[in-house]
């Protein structure tokens, strides 16, 4: 049975298309075999007759590596023919195989996998198990290889019995160097092996980053601010949201059930979530117990630095057109005329004036906006997207 | 915490098949018949693979995914196909890179051989006018290939709404959102900022503002010697600016590039004018003035300098993109680099959501990205794709060329693998002596037992075409020998290849 993918372990046999006793050329189809995931076609690699059928129509969970048929070279005469015993079958060491003509007068092989030198992963050596394996080298000879054996006086047909540790069971110089005990035997399979881990990312020990607004909170103190307005300023943070699936939700419930539900509603829940657990305020003063955890380095430990915030969004209906984003965020500073006009900065609304504005929205898309002390924009960015994210993804779930 | 409000979706379970095989994609039927009963019917038609971003990674995938009869859209935001490397990377940065090469030719190096030419003026406006026809040439075949290959091209910006839905700003306004049962990220990557000056392309550039200068710099910093760095440096250098570059560690071309090969490179720019201070730290930097102030120390402390240029280029690498994306909807984890976390299959957590290119592991390379955009449709569609990480060529287009595949002499020393070396210089090269263009050498390195070709390095001309040979003889197990014996055309540079493989497990004839 060949293993048409590398998660595959069994397979069934759907049906056989070529009878016992016909012959195929490369490229026709022998038989179809179904796993959990597909089904699929399995070509012959070369042209041969098909000598003797070991799993019929319909067997099931046959496991990768065992024999299912006997396959003969073009024009054997399979009256004369004698079946090899089978090998164990071995999943991850199947031998890529194709018609043999072996020196002796037996040309008969097993087809267990006859397919399988056209899936098996490229970057399976043989070396991943204990040893390497003999194979039928299929491919011209290395240079290297022809070399090497003409100048110890072996047969071409030899290089059919060195265990190959080479990309796809390739026979290599080492191999035959081996062979002929020029170098320690296992040494190309400890090579191929290495070799072969190179050919993988290395994904091990990956250090995952920290929850990301503990990160940002810690880059923000540690990044040289930018030259400070005057000190105690608060910094407008704006971010666009779409209503869009609030209206939709909207209109869903309108129609099932005939409650008209008030964006403000959306709103209220929203911001309530999005208001739990905010990165803590750069202005709190950290209580003693935080002052005694960053001594231990607790406060690296992720959850610590929370707390609930007070924040209300301004919404401004957004014009259509004006829907560039490609930056979500925006933190803009305080107009300096409104600071030399005494004007305090806009946006510190009340929970009165945001259902008002509310109400009036139309456009689908919408600008929220809230006011921070400076130094707390991430703080409030982290409310903004949170409500963004409650409101846009299924604001259904804000009202059930 | 806030986390259960953002939607969780259905079981995964429930969801879309992940590794189906062949054509065996079916309507992931329960998990939106839920949705429907639950009353969040959405309108956006599902498609069997959704990839975010448009770079080398995802068009590669999305034409890919298209060939193999998927239903597939394909998210960008810049306006234009092809990422990083077609709009600010690799084609602009090589076209300057070949411009500037003939234009410092003919201004160095042709009256000895026969040419003579009168004034030589540089016409920097049509330079760059060059660089965007090459630019927009591309980008354009890449959507044309789109419309051949079925795929959906949606321009705007995405953002996960939960495991199955991407919500779309669109760029020509209003929004959009697509579901998928599949979902490939490949956002790509920035620039790294240097903490401390501010980037505004003109005065402080990441390579972006340094392939679109209006005007040759009087005097140019670039802070890190690697590939990017000294590509760009050596663009500006040969145009006429003077050009220092500033690297932390004590070799250039990053740590991929052997040692041996670095300083031969180095030594080679350093002629061209290039100026480098190794070993050295940026300790901060000062854009406020008219020029940018920078402030250097060597790297185990001590000597303290200051430069001052025109214009400075923040090389210091390049960092995973993956803001405004949404990944805290889906809860997807990034590791410290901010890497999005995957498995050999490329697949997140999420296992119907998969990651490819700059924006997780791996060398941040463009054919790197495009080869795992091919293997992870194939996962898709056959359950099995192919990276070989061990053969990835790198090259750096200056001139002389450099480029390596596999492991260099440091990294073999470190894993204590004992190996020979053979190299062969392009002074002894007859193709090169014709061309009077003989600076850099081809060095092979081998297994000192079973002569496998562990490493190809070359310094030299053309040495970005000649490194395929070297990869595709660590993709068979080749040895040296096995190179030495193939037939190279006379005269050729990849003689030099050749002759560099003999003095490997053997002799070299002509040195
Ligand atoms: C100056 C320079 C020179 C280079 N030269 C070479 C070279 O010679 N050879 C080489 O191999 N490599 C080179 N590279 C590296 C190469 O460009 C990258 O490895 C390659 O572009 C990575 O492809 P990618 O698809 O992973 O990412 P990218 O090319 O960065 O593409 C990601 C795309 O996703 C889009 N995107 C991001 N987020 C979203 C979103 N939320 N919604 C929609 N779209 C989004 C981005 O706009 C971008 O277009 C160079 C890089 C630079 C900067």
């Amino acid at each position: 049975m060949p293993a048409l993918s590398p998660t595959m372990t069994e397979g069934n046999i759907a049906t056989w298309r070529v009878k016992e006793g016909d012959s195929f050329v490369a490229g026709d189809v022998l038989l179809e075999i179904e796993t959990d995931k597909a089904q699929m076609d399995v070509e012959a690699q070369d042209d041969g007759i098909l000598a003797k059928i070991i799993q019929g129509d319909g067997s099931k969970s046959v496991q990768i590596g065992t024999r299912i048929a006997v396959t003969a070279e073009p024009g054997d005469d399979l009256s004369s023919l004698k079946t090899p015993a089978e090998d164990t079958p071995a999943p991850k060491e199947k031998r890529a195989e194709e018609p043999t003509k072996q020196a002796s007068s037996q040309p008969l092989k097993e087809s267990s996998s006859a397919p399988a030198a056209k899936s098996s992963p490229p970057s399976q050596t043989a070396g991943k198990g204990s040893a390497a394996k003999a194979q039928r080298q299929t491919y011209p000879l290395y240079p290297s290889v022809q070399r090497l054996l003409r100048e110890n006086g072996l047969p071409k047909e030899e290089a059919d019995k060195i265990p190959a540790t080479g990309p796809n069971g390739r026979l290599l110089k080492g191999d035959v160097l081996a062979y002929i005990g020029r170098i320690e035997g296992s040494y190309s399979v400890e090579q191929s092996k290495r070799i072969g881990e190179l050919a993988h990312l290395d994904l091990s020990n990956i250090k995952l980053a920290q929850p990301k607004k503990e990160v940002t909170l810690e880059e923000l103190a540690a990044a040289p601010q930018t030259p400070p307005v005057a000190e105690g300023l608060d910094v407008e943070i704006a971010i666009p949201i779409s209503l869009k699936a609030v209206m939709e939700c909207q209109k869903r419930v309108q129609e099932s059930i005939g409650v008209s539900l008030p964006f403000s509603t959306f709103i209220a829940r929203a911001t309530e979530l999005a208001n739990e657990d905010l990165p803590q305020s750069k202005s709190e003063k950290p209580s003693a117990e935080d002052l005694f955890n960053a001594v231990l380095g607790l406060d690296k430990v992720a959850g610590k630095k929370f707390s609930r915030g007070q924040f209300t969004p301004q919404v401004t209906a957004l014009p259509p057109t004006s829907l560039r984003v490609t930056k979500p965020l925006t933190a803009k500073q305080p107009d300096i005329l409104d600071i030399l006009a005494g004007k305090t900065p806009a946006a510190r609304s009340t929970k009165a004036s945001l259902i008002r504005g509310a109400e009036k929205l139309v456009a689908p898309v919408n600008v929220f906006s809230v006011s921070a002390p400076k130094g707390d924009e991430r703080r409030a960015q982290v409310f903004l997207e949170r409500v963004k994210s409650a409101l846009e993804a299924e604001p259904g779930r804000l009202v059930v | 915490m806030f986390r259960p409000v953002v939607p969780r979706a259905a079981p995964r379970s429930l969801l879309g098949p992940a590794t189906a095989a062949q054509s065996t994609f079916r309507a992931s039927n329960i998990y939106f018949q839920d949705r429907l009963r639950r009353g969040y019917a959405s309108e956006a038609e599902e498609k069997d693979l959704v990839i975010i971003g448009g770079g080398v990674a995802g068009y590669v995938a999305a034409i890919k995914a298209g060939q193999s009869g998927l239903k597939v859209a394909c998210i960008e935001k810049r306006g234009s196909l092809g990422g990083t490397c077609l709009n600010v990377g690799c084609i602009p940065s090589k076209s300057l890179l070949n411009n500037s090469h003939l234009y410092h030719q003919i201004l160095h190096d042709t009256k000895n051989r026969g040419i003579e030419v009168g004034d030589v003026k540089l016409n920097l406006q049509t330079m760059m006018k060059a660089k965007e026809t090459s630019v927009s040439g591309l980008t354009k075949g890449i959507e044309f290939l789109f419309k051949k290959n079925n795929v959906e091209y949606i321009k705007g910006t995405g953002a996960f709404q939960d495991e199955n839905t991407v919500a779309v700003n669109l760029i020509d306004g209003g929004e959009t959102s697509v579901r998928g049962k599949n979902i490939f990220i490949a956002t790509g990557s920035e620039a790294t900022p240097f903490p401390g000056l501010t980037i505004d392309e003109k005065k402080v550039i990441t390579s972006t503002g340094a392939i679109a200068l209006q005007q040759v710099p009087k005097k140019m910093v670039v802070i890190g010697g690697g590939i990017i760095g000294l590509e760009m440096g050596s663009v500006w250098s040969r145009l006429g600016a003077e050009v220092t570059v500033v690297e932390f560690l004590g070799q250039i071309g990053g740590p991929g590039m052997d040692a041996e090969i670095a300083k031969m490179t180095q030594k080679m720019l350093a002629k061209q004018g290039m100026k480098f201070k190794l070993n050295t730290k940026v300790t901060k930097g000062d854009d406020s003035g008219e020029s940018v102030k920078i402030n250097t120390e060597a790297a185990k402390g001590g000597k303290e300098e200051i430069l001052d240029a025109d214009v400075v280029l923040v090389a210091i690498g390049r960092r995973p993109y993956t803001a405004g994306l949404g990944l805290d909807n889906i809860g997807l984890e990034t590791d410290e680099k901010g890497r999005l976390v995957i498995d050999q299959e490329y697949r997140t957590k999420i296992p119907h959501i998969r990651v490819i290119g700059d924006v997780t592991f791996g060398p941040m390379l463009a054919h790197k990205a495009e080869e795992e955009g091919v293997a992870a449709v194939e996962y898709l569609t056959k359950g099995y794709g192919h990276v070989n990480y061990g053969a990835i060529p790198s090259v750096m287009y200056t001139h002389p060329e450099v480029a390596w595949v596999g492991q260099n002499e440091q990294e073999l020393k470190a894993a204590g693998v004992k190996y020979r070396v053979g190299s062969f210089p392009f002074s002894a090269n007859s193709r090169a002596k014709t061309n009077l263009d003989t600076e850099g050498i081809v060095k092979f390195i081998s297994d000192a037992n079973t002569d496998r070709i562990l490493g190809v390095h070359i310094v030299g001309p053309n040495a970005g075409e000649m490194i395929a040979e070297g990869t595709l003889a660590l993709e068979y197990g080749a040895s040296s020998e096995d190179v030495a014996r193939t037939s190279h055309a006379h005269p050729t540079l990849s003689e030099a290849f050749k002759e560099a493989a003999m003095a490997t497990y053997d002799k070299a004839i002509h040195y």
